[in-house]
C-alpha cells in the first residue's frame, strides 16, 4: 500500500490514453457520416425496395374463336396459382408444409420438391408450384395461414375449351403450359418470366404475342413478415388483357370433317382457294388440352407422349407422306404446258413394263388398255404416266413443275412445325445414295412414289392453284385479330398470292377436265354427292409393307361455278387404311354433301347412304 | 479546482449519462411502436424503473468511499466467479446463452456486473503489486484474474462479453506501467489467432474453392508439425539468448511464441466455436452470402442506419424499425434506430456525449493522486469505450456482431446498472479529488 503515496500519475500514457478513445469514435464518425450523408440517398431506396412490393395482376389470355365469332372456342376460366418462397418456409418445416399443399392442391409431393428445387431451397422468388386451384383450396390456405408459411397465390385464370377444341380442334388451337428454362432464355426479353404460361403449339404458339397480353402490377409496402401494411391502388399499373383470335376455321365444318374421318389415322383439309383460308383441319388422333388442368396431368401427358399413334402430332402439317398418284395431276399439268405428248394420242397399257432389267406394274394388272390423256387420269394408269414422265417429259421437268406447285418448301402456314417435305433431283441422289439418277427413278417420281413426300397443305395448295388456274394464296388459319373489350377488328389477314410461274388457263381446264373423269368414270366413283360437282384425284401409296397404305383423295369443287368464293379445297389422307382404302374419298364425299347440302354429318350420311345405319361402308373395290 | 461542478459533482458526466439514459428510454419506446401506432412493449418502463434504481446505485457509490472498495475487492472477486459459476449450472438460457440468474421475469445477468467485480480486483492487485508488473510472471497473473471470468462467460457462451475483458485488462495494466512488449504480444497473439481462425472459412464459405493452404490450419498434423518447426526455432534462438546475449534472438522467440500461440489458439477456437458464430464472422465479411439469415441483421441495420440521411426520418417515423425489418432494436440495435430516426445529426450528438464522458473520464484520472482510483477509472472508461466500439461499429456493419449492448443507451437492467455503477465510481473519484 506504500505505492499508494509514492505514486506518479502516468501523463504520457494518459496521453496516449485519450488518443485511443479518441481515434475509435473519430472511426466511427467518418463511418457513420459515409453512410447517412455520402450514401443516405442510396440507402433511402434501398429502404424502400426492403419494403415494396409489386404482386402481378396476370393478364387475361386473349380468347379464340371460329370464323364466326359467336361462341369462343377457347376462353379463360377464375382460377389461382400457389406460389412459395422456399427461403420463407422456415427448414424444419418445409417438409410438413409441402406434404399439407400436396394434399390440399391434389398434386404430387415430389412435384413440388423438384420445382423448389430448380430456383433453390433458400431462394426469396415466388416459384408457382400448381395452377389452375380453386377458390376453395385457397380459401383453406388462407385461414390457415399460419400453417403455410412462405406460400402464397395470385388470380390466375386457366383455359377452358369448347367441345370442338376439346377434340379435333386441338392441334390447329393447341395447348398452354408453364414455360420452360430454355423457352425463358429465348423469350427473356419479350417481357416473359419464370411463372409465365406460354403456348406450347398450334396457335396458341403461334400467335403467343397477341394472347398473352401484359400483366400488370400491384405495390403494396409489407412489414417483415409479408403482412400487407399499406395497398396502393391508384399506383396499380393495370394489366393489358391479351387480343382476342378469330380463326378462319368454320367450327361446323370442322365437326363435320372430324365426324366424316371418323377414328382412322390421318387427316383433313378444308381451304377455300381463293384466300388460302383453312376451314377446318382434322388430325386423327387428337389430344384433349384439359389434360394439362387435371390432377394428374404428367402422367397423362407422358402417356400420350409415348402413344405409337402420336397425338400431338397435327398430320396435316407436321408429317410429309409420298403424294403417290395424286402426284399425277402436276405430271398432266407438265405434259400439257410443254406439249411434250399430244392429249388425244393414246398409250396402250398392257399392265406392265419392261425397263432394263426390271419390270413395272399398273395397279391394273390385266392393262388398260389403249388410253388417251383423259382416260390415263381418270383410271391412274401408271404405264401411261411412267411412259409420259421417262419419255416424253424427263426428270428435270418434272422437278421444274413440282417446284412450280410450291412442293419441297414450307407453304409458309401460321401453324409451327411444318415438314416442307421433300422432292429428289439426280444431284441429290448422286451427293447421297452415291448413285446417278437412273430411268427407273424417274418412273417412280412419275407416280408419285419412291423419295418424293409432301405434306397435306401442300397438296391442297396444288389442288387449290389448279381451281384458281394457276393463282395459289398462303395458307393461314388466322382471319383477324380483335380488341378484347371492345370487339374492334386490330388486324385483318388479306389473302396472301404467292409466286408462282405462269402456267397457261388451258392448260388447267385439262387438267380439271381430266379430274372431273376421276370421279365420273375413274377410281373416284365412290363420291356420289348430288349436292356438288366434285373434281379430285385418288392416291394410294406404298408403305412398303404389303397390305398397309397411305390413301389420300385431293379434290374441289364445284368444278364450274359462277361464285368462285364459294369453292372449297378438300384434301383427306389416311394412314393404314388396311380395307378401307376408299375411305379418303368417301370421307370427301360426306364433306362435300355436308357442306354444299347445309346438312350435319348424320344428315349428310342419310342421304348418302340410305341404306345404312351410321355404318360405315365396307365396300371393297381395286383402285 | 473543479470549476464545472455543482454541490462537488461533476456536472459534465453526469448531465452527459443523463443524457444519454433519457434517449435510451425514448427510443425503447420507439422500439416498441408498431408501424400502425400501437404500443406493443413495456421495455421502456421497465427501462424507467431500472435507470431510477440505478441511480440509486450511482449516488451511493459516489457517496461512498471508493477506498473501502480495495479492502472488498478479493472478496467481490470471489462472490462473483461463484455467481458467474452458478449461472453456468441453474441460469436462464436467453438468446441461446446460460447467461440469466433470477427467478420469474426478475433476474440479473452476472456476467455484466462481474465486469465491474473484475475491474475492482484488478485494480486492487495491480496497485498491490506495484512496480512487479514489468515482470512477466506478475502480468501473466493479471491476465489470469481476467481468465477465470472470460472463461465462464465462454462456456454459458457468450464470446462478446467476454471479449470485453481484454482491452479492460490490457488498458489497466498500461496504465499501471506494464511493458509495451507484453501488451502488444497480447494484441498481435489475438489478431494472428483472430486470422488464422477465419482463413479457413474464407476460402471456403466466401470464395467458395478450398486452398490446401488454409484448410491445412484445421488439420491437427499440421498443428503438431508447425508446433515442431516453431519449437525448434524457439529452441535454438532461446540457446542462443543464454550463449551470446544478443537481442535479435529475444525477437525470433517473442515472434515464434506469438505463431505458436496463435497456432494452438486458433486451432481451440475450430474446437469451440459453433457454427453460428462461425457464420456470424463470415456475414460480416459479406453478410449476402446469408442475407436472409446471419446477414439479415447486418443488412437491415446498415439499411436503417444509411437511410436515416442527415436529419433522419424524424421520432417514431422510421420504417425499417417500425416495419420490424430491424431486429432487436430495443438492445443490441439500439444506436440503429436512433440513427434512422435522428439521422446523422442524432447519431454525431450521441458520439459527442460519449466522447465528452470519456475525456471527462480521463481528466478525473489524471487529477487523482491515487493509483488503485487511476486503475479502477481506466477499466471503467476502456468498457464503455469497447461497448461503444463494437456495438456502434456492428449497427454500421464494421464490426461482426457480438450482441453486447450499448451501455446507458440498450434497453436491460444489468447493463444499465454496470454503466451506472460505473459513473458512479468515476463520480466517486471526482468527488475525492475536493476533499
Amino acid at each position: 500500500m506504500s505505492d499508494s503515496y509514492g505514486f506518479k500519475i502516468p501523463r504520457d500514457r494518459l496521453l496516449i490514453f485519450r488518443f485511443i478513445i479518441i481515434l475509435p469514435i473519430a472511426i466511427l464518425l467518418f463511418y457513420l457520416f459515409n453512410l447517412q450523408v455520402v450514401k443516405g440517398l442510396e440507402y433511402q431506396k434501398k429502404a424502400e425496395d426492403i419494403l415494396k412490393r409489386d404482386v402481378p395482376i396476370i393478364a387475361q389470355r386473349g380468347m379464340i374463336y371460329d370464323r364466326n365469332y359467336d361462341e369462343p372456342l377457347v376462353y379463360n376460366i377464375d382460377s389461382f396459382a400457389v406460389n412459395v418462397i422456399p427461403g420463407d418456409i422456415p427448414d424444419e418445416d418445409k417438409q410438413r408444409v409441402f406434404k399439407s399443399l400436396s394434399e390440399i392442391l391434389k398434386i404430387k409431393e415430389n412435384k413440388i420438391t423438384d420445382k423448389v428445387k430448380k430456383i433453390g431451397y433458400h431462394q426469396y422468388r415466388p416459384v408457382e408450384i400448381a395452377q389452375g386451384i380453386s377458390f376453395k383450396s385457397v380459401a383453406y390456405i388462407a385461414e390457415h395461414m399460419d400453417q403455410f408459411p412462405g406460400v402464397t397465390w395470385i388470380s390466375k385464370p386457366i383455359r377452358g375449351y369448347s367441345e370442338e377444341t376439346a377434340s379435333s380442334l386441338s392441334h390447329v388451337i393447341g395447348y398452354v403450359d408453364e414455360i420452360t428454362s430454355e423457352e425463358l432464355n429465348i423469350y427473356y426479353n419479350q417481357g416473359y418470366n419464370i411463372n409465365s404460361t406460354i403456348g406450347k403449339s398450334g396457335v396458341e404458339k403461334q400467335y403467343d404475342y397477341f394472347l398473352k397480353g401484359i400483366d400488370g402490377k400491384r405495390f403494396k409496402i409489407v412489414d417483415v413478415t409479408e403482412k400487407s401494411l399499406l395497398e396502393k391502388p391508384d399506383a396499380d399499373i393495370p394489366p393489358q388483357p391479351g387480343k382476342n383470335l378469330v380463326l378462319t376455321i368454320n367450327k361446323d365444318y370442322q365437326v363435320l370433317s372430324e365426324k366424316a374421318l371418323g377414328e382412322r389415322t390421318g387427316c383433313v383439309l378444308v381451304m377455300r382457294p381463293t384466300t388460302g383460308e383453312i376451314l377446318a383441319m382434322v388430325s386423327y388422333p387428337w389430344f384433349d388440352p384439359r389434360i394439362f388442368y387435371a390432377e394428374n396431368s404428367s402422367e397423362k401427358f407422358a402417356e400420350l407422349s409415348l402413344n405409337p399413334l402420336s397425338p400431338f402430332l397435327n398430320r396435316a402439317v407436321q408429317s410429309a407422306y409420298p403424294p403417290a398418284s395424286v402426284f399425277k395431276v402436276i405430271m398432266s399439268t407438265a405434259m400439257l404446258e410443254e406439249n411434250a405428248f399430244p392429249i388425244d394420242a393414246t398409250i396402250t397399257c398392257t399392265g406392265e413394263m419392261v425397263v432394263g432389267d426390271r419390270t413395272a406394274h399398273c395397279w391394273n394388272k390385266t392393262g388398260h388398255g389403249p388410253l388417251s390423256f383423259y382416260d390415263g387420269l381418270a383410271n391412274s394408269c401408271n404405264i401411261y404416266f411412267f411412259t409420259i414422265g421417262s419419255e416424253y417429259i424427263g426428270e428435270e421437268t418434272i422437278i421444274r413443275y413440282a417446284n412450280s406447285f410450291g412442293l419441297g418448301r414450307l407453304t409458309g402456314i401460321d401453324l409451327p412445325g411444318e415438314d416442307p417435305g421433300f422432292i429428289p433431283t439426280p444431284q441429290w441422289k448422286l451427293q447421297h445414295e452415291n448413285m446417278k439418277w437412273l430411268k427407273g427413278d424417274t418412273m417412280n417420281l412419275s407416280i408419285g412414289q419412291g423419295w418424293v413426300t409432301v405434306n397435306s397443305i401442300q397438296i391442297a395448295e396444288v389442288i387449290s392453284m389448279i381451281a384458281n388456274e394457276g393463282k395459289a394464296y398462303k395458307p393461314h388459319v388466322l382471319k383477324e385479330v380483335r380488341d378484347p373489350i371492345t370487339g374492334e377488328i386490330i388486324e385483318s389477314i388479306e389473302p396472301e398470292e404467292l409466286e408462282r410461274p405462269y402456267i397457261s388457263a388451258q392448260t388447267f381446264q385439262h387438267v380439271k377436265e381430266g379430274m372431273s373423269k376421276v370421279i365420273n368414270v375413274g377410281t373416284g366413283r365412290l363420291v356420289t354427292t348430288k349436292a356438288v360437282q366434285v373434281v379430285g384425284k385418288t392416291g394410294t401409296s406404298e408403305t412398303g409393307v404389303e397390305e398397309v397404305y397411305k390413301s389420300w383423295f385431293a379434290s374441289f369443287a364445284p368444278y364450274k361455278t359462277d361464285n368462285l368464293d364459294e369453292r372449297v379445297v378438300v384434301v383427306v389422307l389416311i394412314e393404314d387404311p388396311m380395307n378401307q382404302q376408299w375411305w379418303a374419298s368417301q370421307t370427301a364425299n360426306i364433306i362435300y354433301q355436308g357442306i354444299f347440302a347445309q346438312q350435319n354429318y348424320e344428315q349428310a350420311m342419310k342421304t348418302l347412304y340410305p341404306w345404312m345405319k351410321f355404318e360405315e361402308p365396307k365396300e371393297q373395290e381395286e383402285q | 479546482m473543479r470549476r464545472s461542478s455543482l454541490f462537488g459533482f461533476d456536472i459534465i458526466l453526469l448531465s452527459s449519462t443523463f443524457l444519454l439514459v433519457i434517449l435510451g428510454i425514448f427510443f425503447i419506446f420507439s422500439s416498441g411502436v408498431t408501424a400502425t401506432g400501437e404500443i406493443y412493449s413495456t421495455e421502456y418502463i421497465k427501462q424507467i424503473v431500472w435507470a431510477v434504481t440505478g441511480l440509486i446505485w450511482l449516488l451511493f457509490l459516489t457517496f461512498s468511499n471508493y477506498r473501502n472498495m480495495k479492502n472488498l475487492a478479493p472478496t467481490i472477486y470471489i462472490i462473483f466467479i461463484i455467481l458467474l459459476f452458478i449461472t453456468l449450472s441453474f441460469g436462464k438460457v436467453v438468446n441461446g446463452a446460460k447467461s440469466w440468474l433470477g427467478i420469474g421475469d426478475f433476474g440479473i445477468q452476472p456476467s455484466e456486473f462481474a465486469k465491474i467485480s473484475t475491474i475492482i480486483f484488478l485494480a486492487f492487485y495491480l496497485q498491490t503489486i506495484g512496480s512487479n508488473i514489468r515482470k512477466l510472471r506478475f502480468f501473466l497473473i493479471g491476465l489470469l484474474i481476467i481468465m477465470v471470468p472470460v472463461g465462464f462467460i465462454i462456456i454459458q457462451p457468450d464470446m462478446g462479453t467476454s471479449l470485453v475483458y481484454f482491452p479492460v485488462f490490457l488498458t489497466m495494466a498500461f496504465l499501471a506501467g506494464a511493458k509495451v512488449r507484453h501488451i502488444f504480444f497480447l494484441i498481435l497473439l489475438t489478431c494472428c489467432t483472430t486470422i488464422l481462425t477465419i482463413l479457413p472459412y474464407l476460402e471456403e464459405m466466401i470464395m467458395g474453392i478450398q486452398y490446401p493452404v488454409f484448410t491445412i490450419l484445421k488439420k491437427p498434423e499440421f498443428l503438431l508439425f508447425s508446433l515442431l518447426g516453431i519449437g525448434l526455432i524457439f529452441a535454438v534462438s532461446l540457446w542462443g539468448l543464454m550463449i551470446f546475449k544478443k537481442r535479435y534472438f529475444y525477437w525470433i522467440i517473442y515472434g515464434s511464441s506469438i505463431l505458436a500461440g496463435s497456432s494452438i489458439c486458433s486451432f481451440g477456437a475450430h474446437m469451440v466455436l459453433k457454427d453460428y458464430q462461425v457464420m456470424r464472422l463470415i456475414s460480416f465479411i459479406n453478410p449476402y452470402i446469408d442475407p436472409r439469415g446471419t446477414g439479415w441483421n447486418i443488412i437491415q441495420s446498415i439499411t436503417a442506419v444509411g437511410s436515416g440521411g442527415v436529419w433522419g426520418k424524424g421520432f417514431l417515423q422510421g420504417t425499417q424499425s417500425h416495419y420490424q425489418y430491424l431486429p432487436q432494436q430495443s438492445t443490441d440495435f439500439i444506436f440503429s434506430i436512433i440513427a434512422e430516426e435522428l439521422g446523422f445529426f442524432g447519431g454525431f450528438i450521441i458520439l459527442v456525449l460519449y466522447l465528452v464522458i470519456l475525456l471527462r473520464g480521463v481528466q478525473i484520472l489524471s487529477n487523482t493522486n491515487d493509483k488503485f482510483g487511476l486503475l479502477l477509472g481506466s477499466g471503467i472508461l476502456a468498457m464503455i469505450l469497447f461497448h461503444l466500439f463494437v456495438n456502434i461499429g456492428m449497427a454500421m456493419g464494421i464490426m461482426p456482431i457480438t450482441g453486447i449492448p450499448l451501455l446507458f443507451l440498450s434497453y436491460g437492467g444489468s447493463s444499465l446498472w454496470t454503466a451506472l455503477i460505473g459513473i458512479g465510481i468515476l463520480l466517486n473519484l471526482s468527488f475525492k479529488q475536493y476533499r
